[in-house]
């Protein structure tokens, strides 16, 4: 091992360690922002309410659909119809969803929810 | 042709073979660590030692050939994987062949290390321009980390092979002309 090579191997180190800390180092004084996840909600093709799902807050409020008003609760990151007043009830069997994509459907009521946000990854392939 | 264009030619195929081998034996091998595209680069040997016998061009040569079948051979031609190799390859022959001519202060080891860093630079280049997206870049420590260590063995395993060569001449046959 000559002398330039060890300048060399002590220079990477060095670069390695340097940019381990520059870009470590900013992302935990600057976090990224958190994922945030909202639910966007329409009725009639008309945006009604568009609410953040935040963890820990519970909340429920009212639609107007076509067919009367239903009910919509979220807790958390969560978000799913508690009632409707059509006579299929797919979308309060659709239950809780929650992740960037996801969606409630009422046909007869006319209303969509639908998560937004920032997806997260679904799994990782070598 | 004449008798030394062919023995350079039959040399420079056992070379190419040789680099497949490796290139072929090594996406076998799994390495326990959870850094995907972190290699041992065991073919990176060969390139530096046809660097080192035949220069430049046939290097380049063998190291790009040697992506080109390896790929092929593991079923992954023309797929992204194979772009970052050829990247990755390129840039390593070009740097560690711009070492090995122009400066005299580094050992195997040393030209060893900028190849392997030079390659893993190449790939997440490639990479940059593939996802066109820059963040990709906050992996460079990791596969700087990475790199010296596996560039540090390639280099160790040459530099005792042409001290071998110093004194027993097994490779006397490669430049016999």
């Amino acid at each position: 091992m000559t002398r330039g090579d060890k300048f060399l191997l002590a220079g990477l180190l060095l670069i390695a360690l340097l940019s381990v800390a520059v870009l470590y180092g900013r992302l935990s004084f600057f976090p990224a922002k958190t994922e945030s996840v909202q639910a966007v909600i329409t009725a009639q093709g008309k945006l009604v309410r568009k609410i953040e799902l935040v963890e820990g807050v519970k909340s429920s409020f009212v639609i107007r659909g076509l067919g009367g008003p239903s009910t919509v609760e979220t807790d958390g990151a969560r978000i799913r119809m508690l009632e409707a007043p059509c006579s299929g009830q797919i979308c309060v069997k659709e239950g809780w969803i929650g992740h960037p994509g996801q969606t409630i459907v009422c046909i007869p009521g006319e209303i969509l929810i639908r998560i937004e946000g920032t997806a997260a990854v679904d799994a990782v392939t070598r | 042709m004449k008798a030394a264009g062919t023995r350079r030619l039959v040399f420079l195929a056992l070379l190419v073979a040789m680099a497949t081998a490796l290139h072929v034996v090594e996406g076998m091998l799994s390495i326990p660590l959870p850094i995907p595209g972190a290699k041992l680069g065991l073919a990176n040997i060969i390139t530096l030692l046809t660097l080192y016998l035949y220069g430049f061009r046939a290097g380049l040569k063998v190291s790009l050939m040697r992506v080109v079948l390896g790929s092929l051979i593991g079923g992954m031609f023309l797929s992204p994987g194979f772009l970052l190799a050829l990247t990755g390859a390129l840039f390593s022959t070009v740097v560690m062949a711009v070492l090995l001519k122009h400066t005299s202060c580094f050992s195997m080891i040393g030209i060893s290390l900028a190849g392997a860093v030079g390659h893993n630079l190449g790939q997440l280049l490639a990479a940059c321009l593939l996802l066109q997206s820059s963040a990709i870049f906050y992996y460079l420590p990791v596969l700087l980390i990475a790199g010296i260590p596996t560039g540090f063995i390639t280099g160790f395993l040459l530099n005792s092979l042409i001290a071998h060569d110093k004194k027993s001449g097994i490779l006397r046959d490669f430049l016999r002309a």
